[in-house]
């Protein structure tokens, strides 16, 4: 099974999955409201085999819908309890806007996501610098993990038991070759005429298919139950 | 006027901040068609040629600039550089900066989209471009899986598909083996069929004999010898060694594949013995403990070398194709894999697991990655267990690095750090010391440098290992050469003429 969605889904869907989710939802419809909008990113994820994410997540969540039904109300007290409300705070109101962001870098080519931004009129500038950013991630962590190896080597993993000179080592030599690889990046794409005057075209065919449809109603309708039953009911 | 392609007239440039002029009265006119070589050492103003083409001098790297550049009919100075996109095409050195895209369809695309082009007119150019160069089998792919002559391909048919009638190759081979290397030569060969003007900045010139009309060698920022493509073909090994150029020809031995397995006979009280270096990329379901790789899991092995012995005291050179296991071998064995359940047995010690990181410390190819402090004193007083200053300064002075004990490692040039990085490896007592490709993309005069380190290295009693795809290298400091093929040995043997204490 391989869904393709429009990149338009895809951004709407980050807006709303982490809209609901960090509403705070109280009465038993809101919850399953939120419940049922988590779900679509694992199903998505595992259209996309991503069997072994899923299921951590998958545990995770439940781990943390379990721990607040059961165990936690609003009387809890004490320092276990506190801090089980802050992991399932965590767990279940960030994680899901988490994976779906993944998701969505994981499965959206570049251009595709420039085309679908330009369709909605956003301007090139940002447009641009978001699509710059997207291609920036696996490039930071490559030379993380190239730093990382380094460190290794020189046994200062740790660095020396300082925590400040822990992030140091880290981020120096990180910031130094992001900042290197950034200026022969855009010296590269200018050559390529990227910045241009003219209007940009593409390739990336962009046409809302009968999945995108029914995700983006049911994503309004879901978001809409949401603040009405929570704020006007 | 319409058959000059190129008129550089008088040209003086200067990088903003930096005292030095970088080209002096610099003139050259190229004809529409040309292919032009670029040679010299390195900092000679090759890649400022290059860039005056492009137009990123003067628009991205301002300076002052004097004198006059016509590309293709336009000014330089006057063209805004989205103009010349369609005009002048780069295919830059470094092939992970040099993608806008993380796929490989979207960065062949990527340029003509820029331009706006009709969608229709994009997918026909793609297809072309292609099936021009054979890369169908890339596409659809993400750049970052790819290897290095592969992405460069890449970036070579997303130049193409802009149909440029001027195209500029800034030092294209440097991270490129033998086989990508002469993959590069046959798409040179192509667009020059095709009638496009090409320059080419590079050091390494076997595989541009008898392409270029002109060769160019420039010192200074001036032009200091120029030949037509014949002459220079046919110059003397000597005279090309005098100039401070790489050989012209690579005849070597050292990359063939030999059937016979003739491994060096060295006593075990002389070696270094590395065992069951197995490692699989492959990743391996389990419950709570990891199988231990074995021989017998040989078809999932990216890395199968059960046991190998190596003379202490001598520079081992380790080639083979991209993606072979060279660097895999090398992480491996300075325990940077911890799956791989590799032993080091040296002086009857046995390293395995994170000890094996003590006795080892490898070079990266990419030195920036492993300088981490704010001055060169500091760096390597940070490998050392107990801090020696004095220790220290001598291992500076070894290196030449005493002048700027109190430098910036990141102020410094890139031979200075990965000296500096070879320092800290001194002061961390490692006694095998591993080094990625530690010449690719240096000029002659630099790699002898860095070669005659290696030899001063193994005479002090370290043992060195390091992956090339330099013959120069090998004929001018390894004692042994060890090839590695598809994760196994493929030869191992003494280099003629061994000169091994």
């Amino acid at each position: 099974m391989n869904i393709r969605l429009d990149p338009r889904t895809k951004l709407y869907m980050i807006l709303v999955v982490s809209a609901v989710v960090m509403m705070s939802a109280t009465t038993p419809l809101l919850w399953s409201v939120r419940i049922i909008i988590t779900l679509v990113p694992i199903v998505l994820l595992i259209a996309e085999k991503r069997y072994a994410s899923t299921f951590r997540f998958f545990a995770l969540y439940i781990t943390a819908l379990v721990l607040t039904f059961c165990f936690l109300s609003e009387e809890s007290t004490g320092i276990i309890q506190s801090l089980l409300t802050g992991y399932c705070g965590i767990i279940a109101q960030f994680l899901p806007a988490m994976i779906t962001a993944w998701y969505v870098i994981r499965t959206t080519k570049i251009d595709e996501f420039v085309s679908a931004m330009q369709k909605m009129h956003i301007p090139d500038g940002i447009t641009i610098s978001l699509a710059v950013v997207m291609r920036f991630f696996p490039t930071i962590k490559e030379e993380y993990c190239s730093i990382r190896d380094a460190m290794k080597m020189r046994g200062i993993t740790l660095g020396g038991g300082s925590i400040v000179k822990m992030i140091e080592y880290r981020m120096i030599p990180l910031l130094f070759s992001c900042v290197s690889i950034g200026d022969e990046l855009s010296a590269a794409a200018i050559t390529k005429g990227l910045g241009g005057k003219v209007k940009r075209t593409s390739v990336a065919v962009l046409k809302l298919s009968a999945a995108d449809i029914m995700l983006l109603s049911g994503f309004t309708a879901a978001a809409a139950v949401f603040v009405i039953f929570k704020y006007f009911i | 006027m319409m058959n000059s392609m190129i008129e550089i007239n008088n040209v003086s440039f200067r990088y903003k901040g930096s005292d030095e002029g970088l080209l002096q009265d610099f003139s050259l006119s190229v004809k529409k068609g040309e292919v032009i070589l670029l040679c010299g050492a390195s900092g000679s103003g090759k890649t400022t040629v290059i860039r005056l083409i492009n137009g990123l001098i003067p628009h991205y790297y301002p300076g002052e600039l004097e004198g006059d550049i016509h590309v293709a009919g336009h000014d330089i100075k006057e063209t805004e550089l989205y103009e010349l996109a369609g005009v002048v095409g780069t295919v830059f050195q470094n092939p992970r900066s040099q993608f806008f895209s993380v796929d490989t369809d979207g960065e062949i695309v990527f340029g003509p989209e820029n331009i706006g082009l009709a969608p229709d007119e994009i997918i026909r150019r793609k297809q072309e471009v292609v099936e021009e160069m054979n890369i169908e089998t890339l596409l659809g792919k993400s750049l970052f899986e790819l290897s290095g002559g592969e992405k460069q391909k890449i970036a070579c048919a997303s130049v193409s598909a802009l149909l440029p009638d001027i195209i500029l190759l800034d030092e294209p081979s440097a991270n490129l083996d033998q086989t990508a290397t002469a993959d590069l030569r046959k798409t040179i060969i192509k667009w020059k069929k095709q009638g496009k003007t090409i320059i080419i900045s590079e050091h390494r010139l076997w595989y541009l004999r008898d392409i270029a009309n002109r060769v160019i060698c420039m010192e200074n920022g001036k032009i200091k010898n120029e030949w037509k493509g014949k002459a220079f073909s046919g110059l003397r090994a000597e005279s090309i060694r005098n100039l401070r150029l790489r050989p012209l020809t690579v005849d070597n031995p050292f990359f063939e594949r030999t059937n016979e397995l003739t491994v060096p006979d060295i006593p075990d009280e002389d070696a270094i013995i590395l065992e069951n270096f197995f490692f699989t990329y492959r990743h391996i379901p389990y419950l709570f403990f990891r199988k231990k790789l074995t021989q017998a899991d040989s078809d999932i092995l990216s890395l199968n070398i059960p046991r190998l012995k190596l003379p202490k005291g001598c520079v081992i050179g380790i080639v083979g194709r991209n993606g072979t296991g060279k660097s895999t071998f090398l992480r491996c064995i300075c325990g940077l894999e911890k799956t791989c359940p590799g032993v080091i047995i040296s002086d009857g010690k046995a390293y395995k697991g994170k000890s094996r990181t003590d006795y080892c410390y490898m070079v990266m190819q990419d030195v920036n990655h492993q300088l981490f402090t704010d001055s060169v004193m500091s760096e390597v007083l940070l490998s050392m267990k107990e801090k020696d200053e004095q220790a220290c300064e001598d291992i500076l002075e070894k290196l030449g690095l005493f002048p700027f004990k109190d430098k910036h490692p990141m102020a410094l040039s890139g031979g200075q750090k990965q000296r500096v990085a070879i320092a800290s490896a001194v002061a961390a007592g490692a006694k095998l010391l591993l080094f990625d490709e530690p010449t690719s993309g240096l000029d002659l005069s630099h790699m002898e440098k860095v070669g005659q380190l290696l030899t001063d290295l193994s005479k002090t009693g370290s043992t060195v290992l390091v992956s090339t795809h330099d013959p120069e290298l090998i004929e001018q400091c390894c004692d042994y050469i060890l090839c590695i093929d598809k994760g196994q040995v493929g030869y191992y043997r003494v280099k003629e003429f061994c000169m091994c204490r």
